[in-house]
């Protein structure tokens, strides 16, 4: 690039007749080496979390054996560890596993010593997970592209949108734990629902056909969708933005000129150009959506469900059920039960898919959007 | 054909069609106030957000107010009168155990064993229990007082049970039940004039006290055993002094008025000023903000004295100095770091970081740092180094652009000059981003701030105020933070009780701390920028 052809000037090789060094260029080469020192601290700061992380999870995801993965810690629920010697053996079993053999055994008196959720494994939290992210991002990136192309292709500047700018802004830097607080309010205690009859101890409103009632959502996936999508509304609304400012005015005036109204302008010529750099930009959104654990501590998030989200009576009762969550399984298992090496597994093992799944969503997201610059130049 | 009719058809010719209007709107009008409206959501959501912490948390200041007046009506502000000196005089016999330990240790060192050490503290036993005894009538009253202000308060806490549930039949429509309820009227007059009564004995039992404080202390001086001990001449005028200010509880025991009300304003100043926040307890409940904010301020100075430094350096190096190769793989990298989430960060911090530190602080060579050893893992430098991993990737994309967004004629009418590199870098560059760099730090610091889940993981969850006599040790004491306290203790408060009220509060202090930051990181940005181009 051409901007850095002074400032990355390569030091010539030494000869005879090279200037000697100066204060200035000691000192200079001292804080540079200063600089150099700090960056790659930082970068050691981080390989050493990724990689303990990483190391000590594998234990628990690959195994020596084929298929080389512990597919049971994937796609089984969580159970309570029981921990005991019996007849000369050492036995560390799971819940079911360890009723069939205190049956088997006709029900011998054991010392034993059990740990919570620390057998088994997480598939209900990766589905939880799933489920969350995919139905806020749903709502964030619909009201979020809406937003952004009233205020880049709409908006003719004034008042009303330094006001929007404003609250985007400010939105981006409420902490999460807020947007969590703000949910149980709004969604979990007050949002309404329809019914066939009133409910007297709360607001509602009579609609003719039946009743609103404002008796909240509950601890729900609806509150958690709602909750997470206006907290990562700002970085939908500003990757958004930027996708739409990357095309040129060129796109617009022509399809304008020829006599297309704005909207066609935008459906035929802004959005179709623009859409795969919003949705690679909001990655990023994902990544931040699957990884708050605050916000749906008190609005979607179970600590344990036996049920999987498919498994309701009602199919409207998908959306009114709480779920488990990978992050919010990490806070649970790394601190409501003792660190040993018994806890470990699953503590580590849960950390390393989350992880993993949450920095393959990152890293996708920077491929992507390396390959899309690639692609449209104008 | 008129004019006007002949533009019309003109016009409608070059639009290609007649368009379609509903309430006056063409379809076109119909998608931008479409777009419009979704552009108005964050407005609405900031405002939803105030006015639904300020739903939830409204009713506190109120409540607090009762739960104020509660406590003097009922006596227990009386009896904390006296609490106070008893439990000064606790801190006092404490004191003096650390001298005897201290004495203990002096004798062992010069040879003796422990026994012999112990025949040689004899004198210094028998002050430290006659010492220990002048206040034991004073202790009694306090105690028995304790008990009688306790079941005072359950009544009045009983009572207004019964009206919540009066309240609740009749919003359900069950008239009769709620006249059957019936909940005691307590006569707070009475019971105050009984404790006041019982109270007088209070005077002899502090003058005894008093009198026998002195005894002993004049005996100590005069004694051959206490000469020489430094420890035990500041415990004797820490007593003397105590001694000479035990009267003064009288005088505010006699001015207390249990029927002074208690203003709306020294709810809000107990919330914001309050020195402690205890819930649950069976004596008195306080919901002070202090303990939590210089928690969240001690957590978060940690963190920014670590990453500010690191993250300006790497913006700096990635910006200016790094060769092309290096920058294509440090920026995504540190943009990696900022996708971890908190709550692996916190889990790293409870397995792994809070026992390395700990570990490395009970190393022998380095116990000259202040604070080393510690004894808590999870504290606040745990939390805060975590808290500067979570905030370096955002300091350091925002400083980073800053840098990269300086002209670059600055730089070349620099180096013109014969300016080295270093040098433009910090004559030219830094102060030209300055307001930028300035922006990136608040913006971390917001960040960090309003973290929760590392803190919640790795700062020891002790709600104290950090103790700063002990000098650099502060930093290694576990705290409490206000986005953790909302975290932990919002599951378990029943809904619309006076805890539950005061988490909303301290909900709506984060949101405007949080507005303030942002509001000011973007006065710096546009006020001090100097003029580019």
């Amino acid at each position: 690039m051409a901007t850095q052809d002074v400032s990355n000037m390569e030091v010539p090789p030494p000869h005879p007749f090279m200037r000697p060094a100066t204060a200035a260029m000691r000192s200079e080469r001292r804080a540079f080496n200063v600089f150099r020192m700090a960056t790659y601290s930082v970068l050691l700061a981080a390989t050493a979390i990724f990689g303990v992380i990483f190391v000590k999870g594998a234990d628990t995801i690959f195994t020596r054996e084929f298929p080389f993965v512990n597919i049971a810690f994937l796609i089984e629920s969580p159970e309570t560890l029981h921990v005991f010697d019996h007849e000369g053996q050492h036995h560390e079993i799971g819940d079911r596993e360890f009723r069939k053999y205190m049956e088997a055994h006709a029900n011998p008196t054991i010392a034993e010593e059990t740990y919570v959720y620390s057998a088994g494994g997480i598939f209900p939290c990766i589905v939880g997970t799933f489920f969350l992210v995919v139905g806020s991002m749903a709502i964030a990136l619909f009201v979020g592209i809406s937003a952004a192309v009233f205020l880049n292709e709409y908006s003719r500047g004034g008042r009303m949108v330094e006001l929007l700018q404003l609250a985007i802004l400010n939105l981006a830097g409420v902490p999460s734990i807020v947007f969590g607080l703000f949910g149980f309010g709004l969604f979990v205690l007050f949002a309404p629902i329809f019914a066939s009859a009133p409910d007297p101890s709360h607001l509602y409103i009579p609609l003719g056909f039946g009743y609103l009632n404002f008796t909240g959502w509950g601890v729900s996936l609806i509150s958690g969708w709602f909750t997470l999508a206006f907290m990562v509304l700002p970085v939908v609304i500003t990757a958004s933005e930027e996708s739409l400012k990357a095309v040129p005015k060129g796109f617009r005036e022509g399809s304008l000129a020829l006599g297309a109204t704005q909207w066609e302008a935008i459906r035929t010529n802004v959005l179709p150009y623009a859409l795969p750099g919003i949705l690679t930009s909001s990655i990023l959104g994902i990544a931040r959506v699957a990884g708050e654990t605050a916000p749906i501590m008190f609005t979607a998030a179970y600590v344990v469900r036996d049920r999987l989200p498919w498994q309701v009576d009602h199919v409207l009762d998908v959306l009114f059920q709480g779920v488990m969550a990978l992050p919010y399984h990490i806070y649970v298992v790394s601190s409501k039960i003792p660190q040993n090496a018994y806890t470990e597994r699953v503590q580590f093992g849960t950390a390393f898919v989350f992880l993993g799944l949450v920095l393959g969503i990152a890293l996708s997201s920077v491929i992507l959007r390396n390959r899309l610059r690639a692609r449209y130049r104008w | 054909m008129s004019i006007n009719e002949q533009n019309a058809a003109l016009s409608a010719a070059l639009k290609g069609r007649a368009r379609a209007k509903v309430l006056g709107l063409t379809f076109d009008d119909v998608m931008r106030y479409f777009f419009g409206g979704n552009a108005t959501v964050a407005v609405i959501v900031l405002v939803l957000i105030l006015v639904f912490l300020g739903k939830e948390g409204a009713g506190f200041f109120g409540q607090n107010q009762v739960n104020l007046s509660v406590y003097r009506k009922a006596g227990l502000e009386y009896v904390d009168l006296m609490r106070m000196p008893m439990e000064e005089f606790t801190g006092l016999t404490r004191g003096l155990n650390d001298v005897r330990l201290n004495r203990f240790k002096v004798l062992l060192a010069s040879g003796k064993d422990a026994e012999q050490a112990n025949a040689a503290l004899e004198e210094f036993d028998a002050f430290a229990d006659q010492l220990g005894a002048v206040a034991g009538d004073a202790r009694g009253l306090m105690s028995d007082l304790t008990e009688v202000v306790s079941a005072v308060k359950t009544r009045v806490q009983i009572a207004a049970d019964k009206d919540l549930e009066r309240d609740m039949l009749r919003h359900a429509g069950r008239e009769a039940e709620a006249k059957a309820l019936k909940s005691e009227e307590v006569d707070f007059q009475k019971e105050i004039a009984a404790i006041k009564s019982a109270a007088g004995a209070w005077k002899p039992a502090s003058e005894a006290m008093g009198a026998g404080l002195r005894a002993a202390t004049a005996a100590a001086r005069s004694a051959a055993w206490a000469k020489g001990d430094k420890l035990l001449e500041k415990l004797l005028l820490k007593a003397e002094k105590f001694a000479v200010d035990l009267p003064e509880v009288e005088v505010r025991m006699a001015a207390w008025r249990w029927d002074e009300p208690v203003p709306y304003s020294r709810s809000v100043a107990a919330f914001l000023y309050g020195r402690e926040w205890i819930t649950a307890s069976f004596w008195q409940d306080w919901y002070g903000m202090l303990p939590l904010l210089s928690g969240s301020l001690l957590v978060a100075i940690i963190a920014m004295v670590v990453a500010v430094p690191l993250a300006i350096s790497c913006a700096i190096y990635v910006s200016e100095i790094a060769t092309p190769g290096e920058k294509a793989v440090i920026k995504p990298y540190i943009e990696f770091v900022s996708a971890i989430p908190s709550v692996v960060l916190g889990f790293f911090g409870i397995a792994v970081l809070g026992t390395v530190i700990r570990s490395l602080s009970q190393v022998e060579f380095l116990h000259w740092i202040p604070g080393f050893p510690m004894s808590e893992r999870l504290n606040a430098l745990t939390a805060g180094l975590l808290l500067a991993v979570t905030s370096i990737p955002t300091i350091f994309s925002l400083a980073e652009d800053a840098l990269a967004n300086v002209p670059r004629h600055f730089k070349e009418a620099s180096y013109a000059l014969g300016a080295t590199r270093f040098q433009t870098l910090v004559r030219v560059l830094i102060p030209a981003s300055l307001s930028g760099i300035i922006s990136a730090i608040l913006l971390g610091f917001g960040r960090v701030i309003g973290e929760t889940m590392v803190v919640l993981l790795c700062a020891g969850n002790r709600i104290a105020i950090p103790d700063f006599t002990q000098g650099v040790s502060a930093f290694f004491q576990p705290v409490h933070t206000m986005t953790g306290i909302i975290a932990q203790e919002m599951g378990e408060v029943a809904q619309g009780s006076i805890h539950y009220r005061a988490l909303f509060m301290v909900g709506i202090i984060l949101f405007f701390a949080s507005l303030i930051i942002n509001y000011i990181a973007q006065k710096v940005v546009r006020k001090y920028r100097i003029s580019i181009g």
